[in-house]
């Protein structure tokens, strides 16, 4: 089972090789979205429904996290397929690539997701192979626009990331060692369902250094400030689609690294330890975030930094612990991932029309594309937290839980950010969509499929504020036992 | 009995030479000079790896120590050449701080790796040696992308860094299970490859490859 899912986006990347015009390789690439979709939705029903899969001799393995976070990857990835289509069209049309371009994006494109689902479903601290794999694809992804500014964040992406997953590698080594030390020079020494049940048992020191060096690795690939530095460059760089997968997925991925450390580490060490560490850090990127979005003029930067903030509202939901905070954390995890790819289809939309990314020169959204004008509102209340949409309970519950665990003053601070990010952020949005639209803008929107793709993520930005099918939360309630 | 092997005087020797060859590359003014440095860090790597395999007896680790030779010995140094053949770029390496400072901030970085890793009394007093070395790669390299200008200093300096996990890796454990181990070489091998056509772009883009023009993007 989890060989097809896997199969089914190296192929299609595959296939798209072969594509000779604009029309096959559209085709080819949705069909292969949907595909992988199908197979994601399987394997997470399955999983659900009868337990953890194992395969391809231990090495593959899925569980309701693994499940959780290949849903979260194959929804985006089927969304921004969609919306690769409209948006990569257009600049197709306006002869911004040529086919060969057009063809090496989607080649790429399918193969990023193969490299995210990967990361899923690796039962094994060979995580860090499938998350450095991201990193070397997205940055080719990266530099697809010979522009001196992409080139030069897809270097920065590169260098700083590939530190930062050395140090993971380094982590990584540390808990092998300590593995070793329990059960014995195994192939097995690395795979979490071995490690997790004897990880009570592991040496308390190397497990703190270990986790130090984890949190630091990975938490620069997910953004945790002050390692983020790279992040808002990629983000803004990339063409508009991979930037949501980047800020929608990829940051997921690479903060699911974490959790499945910390709950190793977690069983070492007892829980100060580590939640604390998790607090601050993720306190630390909210509080970085904040003068950037209030001083921010670029709006694909601004909903990079906005990243920062929610990848850091994660960490501390983690660290708040308990079953709420990390129920919390886990469908803030969702959630940032619909709202986020939402904004950014919205504000690639306002891209393409205006061709520039400074917010001063963007305005009356709402009058010349109505549609993409009323998914930024509606997207930009949603992203910063206000009722009721989706972000909303899921940033409630981290608070409530921070609260009634007495984590009083990391949870006034959180709010106070929250508050201020809120300001800020929806300042600039509000600038950007009311008020009359720029001489020389023509009304009406980009094309249907970009309009579709931002169709389905208002559902769930809806419908998750105001209502969690039983289901929905019988599957969080599976992922917050894992971690727990 | 593990002990044994990595206090042999020969392991011993073989890991001070590798620091040697991170302070060759940290002295050096010269490209082709630091690649080559580079290459030989990188045999005595495959060295270090085949004496444990040899002790050992596992065939999992011959295999290591094979692909060290042949990919960070052979193959990577010959892409940095290629490099540096075809976008002519001029052989010297370009600091941001001078030959002598950056020799003594590598030993400073060394006696504090060496305390560092002292200071952690679960380990050996032996594999506290070779762990003391891997910690001073790691941070020398870090050094060495901070303090040179050009593009492929930087990517020499996340590969030495790479190999002093290596050198940590093998000595603690000796290695990671086999199929980890091919996993890291494939992505060491593809990240150079992807950095070498980055550098490509870069020299395309901005006509040299001094890391000081890609600082536009802030705030």
């Amino acid at each position: 089972m989890i060989e097809y899912l896997l199969l089914a986006p190296l192929l299609t990347s595959i296939l798209c090789a072969f594509t000779k015009n604009r029309k096959q390789v559209e085709t080819v690439s949705i069909a292969g979205s949907i595909t992988t979709l199908g197979l994601g939705l399987v394997l997470v029903y399955k999983v659900f429904r009868y337990g953890p899969i194992v395969s391809w001799e231990n090495s593959l393995f899925a569980d309701a996290f693994s499940a959780y976070i290949v849903l979260i990857v194959s929804l985006v990835g089927f969304v921004a397929s969609m919306y690769s289509i409209g948006y990569m069209g257009h600049e197709f049309n306006h002869g911004t690539m040529d086919i060969k371009k057009l063809r090496l994006y989607y080649i790429l494109y399918h193969l990023f997701m193969f490299t995210m689902l990967l990361v899923g479903v690796t039962n094994n601290l060979g995580l860090w192979i499938a998350i450095e794999m991201t990193t070397l694809v997205s940055a080719l992804l990266m530099i697809l626009y010979s522009k001196k500014s992409s080139i030069e964040a897809a270097w920065k992406y590169m260098v700083i990331c590939t530190v930062g997953i050395t140090f993971a590698l380094f982590g990584t080594i540390l808990t092998y060692y300590a593995a070793v030390k329990i059960l014995g020079e195994t192939g097995d020494a690395l795979n979490w369902t071995s490690l997790i049940a004897v990880a009570d048992q592991f040496d308390p020191t190397i497990m703190k250094l270990a986790f130090i060096f984890i949190l630091i690795g990975y938490g620069t690939k997910a953004g945790l400030a002050p390692m983020h530095t790279w992040l808002p460059d990629a983000h803004s760089e990339a063409p508009t689609p991979v930037s949501a997968l980047l800020s929608g997925v990829l940051l997921n991925c690479a903060m699911y690294g974490i959790i499945r450390f910390y709950t190793i580490a977690t069983a070492s060490t007892g829980t100060a330890f580590t939640s604390n560490l998790l607090i601050i850090f993720g306190l630390l990127s909210l509080g970085i975030a904040v003068p950037f979005i209030i001083l921010q003029e670029d709006y694909k930067r601004l909903l990079a930094y906005s990243s920062v903030e929610h990848m850091g509202i994660i960490a501390i939901g983690i660290g708040f612990g308990g079953t709420f905070g990390i129920l919390g954390a886990i469908l803030h995890m969702f959630n940032h991932a619909m709202t986020k790819s939402l904004m950014f289809f919205a504000v690639g939309n306002v891209l393409l029309k205006h061709e520039t990314k400074k917010i001063s020169k963007v305005s009356g959204i709402v009058k010349s594309m109505p549609v993409t004008g009323t998914m930024l509102i509606l997207g930009g209340l949603a992203i910063t937290g206000s009722p009721p949409f989706s972000i909303f309970i899921s940033e409630f519950t981290i608070l409530a839980s921070g609260f009634s665990q007495g984590h009083i003053v990391s949870s006034v601070l959180l709010l106070l950010f929250i508050i201020i990010i809120f300001a800020g952020f929806f300042n600039h949005i509000s600038n950007m969509a009311f008020g009359i639209p720029k001489p020389g803008i023509i009304s009406g929107e980009m094309s249907r499929w970009t309009l579709g793709a931002m169709g389905i993520l208002i559902v769930f930005v809806l419908i998750l504020g105001i209502y969690i099918p039983t289901f929905f939360y019988d599957m969080l309630m599976q992922v917050v036992e894992i971690v727990r | 009995m593990p002990e044994l092997i990595l206090g042999s005087e020969m392991m011993q020797l073989i890991i001070a030479l590798i620091l040697v060859t991170t302070f060759m590359i940290l002295g050096s003014k010269r490209l082709y000079s630091c690649v080559r440095a580079f290459s030989i860090q990188s045999l005595l790597l495959a060295c270090v790896a085949g004496i444990v395999a040899y002790s050992t007896g596992k065939i999992d680790i011959y295999i290591v120590a094979f692909l060290t030779l042949i990919i960070k010995a052979a193959i990577i140094p010959y892409i940095f050449l290629y490099i540096i053949r075809e976008i002519k770029v001029k052989k010297e390496v370009e600091l941001y701080v001078n030959i002598s400072p950056s020799l003594i901030i590598g030993g400073v970085l060394f006696v504090i790796s060496y305390y560092l890793i002292k200071s952690i009394h679960i380990l050996s007093e032996l594999s506290s040696l070779s762990l003391s070395a891997s910690m001073s790669l790691v941070s020398i390299g870090l050094f060495i992308m901070i303090s040179r200008k050009k593009a492929l200093m930087q990517m020499l300096g996340i590969l030495i860094m790479e190999n002093g996990l290596f050198l940590g890796a093998i000595s603690l454990t000796y290695g990671m299970p086999l199929l980890v181990e091919l996993g890291i070489f494939f992505d060491v091998l593809i990240g150079v490859l992807i950095m070498g056509i980055l550098i490509f772009r870069i020299n395309r883009t901005f006509e040299s490859i001094d890391t000081d023009m890609l600082k536009t993007l802030v705030g």
